[in-house]
């Protein structure tokens, strides 16, 4: 009963400010400096990313994904619900926010790191398109003339899916980038297909060799520290992306840190680019690659079950290593707990959980 | 059937593929509470309760989830295995509804039939009775999901 109250309100409130709302120009300040000003209504995020201030954001404004935080000093009204759960006790002190869940009503005053500043939108050209598995490709989109992209292995880009027969609005997702950061003039992602999903299957079913698409970043804090210690990598499916680029940074900048890769995989056919896998070990001194098959559909030699397992089975003493892990939220809980297990304490532990 | 603004808006939105692509309802063109009711005697008819059903998705994909995305076994007759990926499934509903993307497929091993679903899916059966519309990415045929996870 009282839900159903909530949800008419809830519908009474948005029908209301769709016909009734005019909140006139409104001024958003930042970091005290930069001033933008626009009609009043939409969301700090969507208003932001119209001025080509780019805030991360990996659900395109669902206020799910909790990336696109920043602070607003003044002019934000109260935290939402929606807010409440994605923000520490010290983030509300600091008037942190969802900015995707802020409306622009009225002057606002907030504070976004510099560093998004240099955040750019870029348009390529989808160069080429690679099958790696069933349901896994490999994407090549290129700058074009001069452009190119500074980023760090291991950060990622949003990847604008337009309007299309399965879509009625635009949305941005967010993929690490997985390419050779030498290759300026190009950014390559790894994309698996994810059944209903927007992006994926604009990329798998409509996006060709040829079209135009848009993307913004990079952004991120995944990348290889600078110390010496061995590495373990650890992945499965499309986590494979910002493990490449790590991999093309080491060969690239003459990193001999010792580094073995485990890649887990279902079965044999869904091992992807095991061959380039192999160069790296031939190039980079010390790398190894560790392909994990849980159940071999045909004969295999390799280490089976579990990636986890291959992990507890390859690590005697994780005192000095760190670790580096893409993938799914089990797969990263599962080999965390497994490398402290192994002695790695958890500041040696970095991941880009797809969450 | 009456239908209320409330109830059009709630079948324009799970019409459009704002939340999913190809949206809720497929090429289904019925309305929402047309399709639970459907969905509900079918259920009735098959001697379960869609809480029941839900509750058997729920514990299949919690195993599923063990696996790291291979399969394992659920017991003599069943096993499933679990995708995840990155971002967030929205209930279409009008509440807070936020569920991670994974998708559990589970198979009944002596037929050899599977079935999909997701853990918005299993929300939407358990909260809402909507196992989506025919024709849709994720749509659930009672009978079909039935004789695969029973």
């Amino acid at each position: 009963m009282v839900s159903g109250i909530g949800a008419a309100l809830a519908a009474v409130v948005t029908v209301a400010e769709y016909f009734l709302a005019n909140y006139g120009p409104c001024k958003i300040t930042i970091n005290d400096d930069k001033e933008v000003t626009t009609e009043g209504g939409g969301s700090v995020l969507a208003v932001l990313t119209e001025n080509k201030i780019f805030i991360p954001s990996a659900c395109g404004g669902r206020g799910t994904c909790a990336l696109c935080k920043l602070k607003v000093m003044e002019g934000g009204g109260p935290l939402l619900p929606t807010e409440e759960p994605l923000l520490t006790d010290q983030e509300k002190k600091d008037h942190v926010r969802l900015s995707c869940q802020v409306k622009l009503r009225s002057d606002i005053r907030i504070e976004i790191p510099q560093e998004l500043f240099s955040i750019r939108e870029y348009e390529a050209e989808c160069a080429r398109i690679t099958d790696l598995t069933a349901d896994m490709r490999l994407f090549r989109f290129e700058l074009g003339g001069s452009e190119s992209m500074e980023y760090v292995p291991g950060q990622y880009v949003q990847l604008l899916t337009p309007v299309y027969a399965q879509s009625d609005e635009e949305v941005y997702r967010a993929y690490s980038v997985a390419g050779d950061p030498a290759d300026k003039g190009a950014v390559e992602l790894i994309i698996r297909l994810v059944p209903g999903g927007i992006c994926t299957t604009y990329c798998f079913e409509y996006l060709k060799q040829g079209d135009k698409v848009k993307f913004n970043g990079p952004y991120g804090e995944f990348r290889l520290s600078q110390t010496d210690s061995p590495i373990v990598f650890i992945a499965g499916g499309s986590g494979m992306a910002p493990i490449r680029c790590m991999l093309y940074q080491m060969r690239n900048e003459g990193i001999a840190r010792r580094a073995t890769y485990y890649f887990g995989a279902n079965k044999v056919e869904e091992l992807c680019l095991v061959d380039e896998m192999r160069r790296f070990e031939k190039e980079l001194k010390g790398f190894r690659f560790v392909p994990v098959v849980a159940s071999p559909e045909k004969p295999w030699d390799g280490e089976t079950g579990l990636v986890t397992q291959a992990v507890q089975r390859g690590i005697e003493d994780g005192g000095r290593v760190e670790a580096y892990l893409c993938g799914s939220p089990g797969m990263i809980d599962a080999s965390i707990t497994v490398l402290k297990d192994r002695g790695l304490t958890e500041d040696r532990i970095f991941y880009d959980k797809f969450a | 059937m009456k239908q209320t603004p409330d109830k059009n808006k709630l079948d324009e939105f799970m019409r459009s593929s704002r939340l999913v692509a190809g949206g809720f309802l497929g090429h289904d063109t019925r309305e929402v509470d047309a399709i639970v009711e459907a969905d509900a005697a079918a259920v009735f008819a098959l001697g379960h309760t869609t809480i029941g059903i839900a509750e058997r998705m729920r514990e299949v994909s919690q195993q599923a989830r063990r696996g790291l995305g291979t399969w394992v076994g659920i017991d003599a007759t069943h096993r499933a295995m679990m995708q995840e990926a990155r971002g967030e499934l929205v209930c279409p509903w009008p509440h807070p509804g936020y569920f991670h993307k994974a998708v559990t497929r589970v198979e009944r091993m002596d037929s050899g039939e599977t079935v999909e679903f997701s853990d918005l899916n299993i929300h939407m059966v358990e909260a809402h009775g909507f196992f989506e519309g025919r024709g849709s990415r994720f749509r659930l045929e009672p009978e079909r999901l039935i004789r695969v996870l029973f």
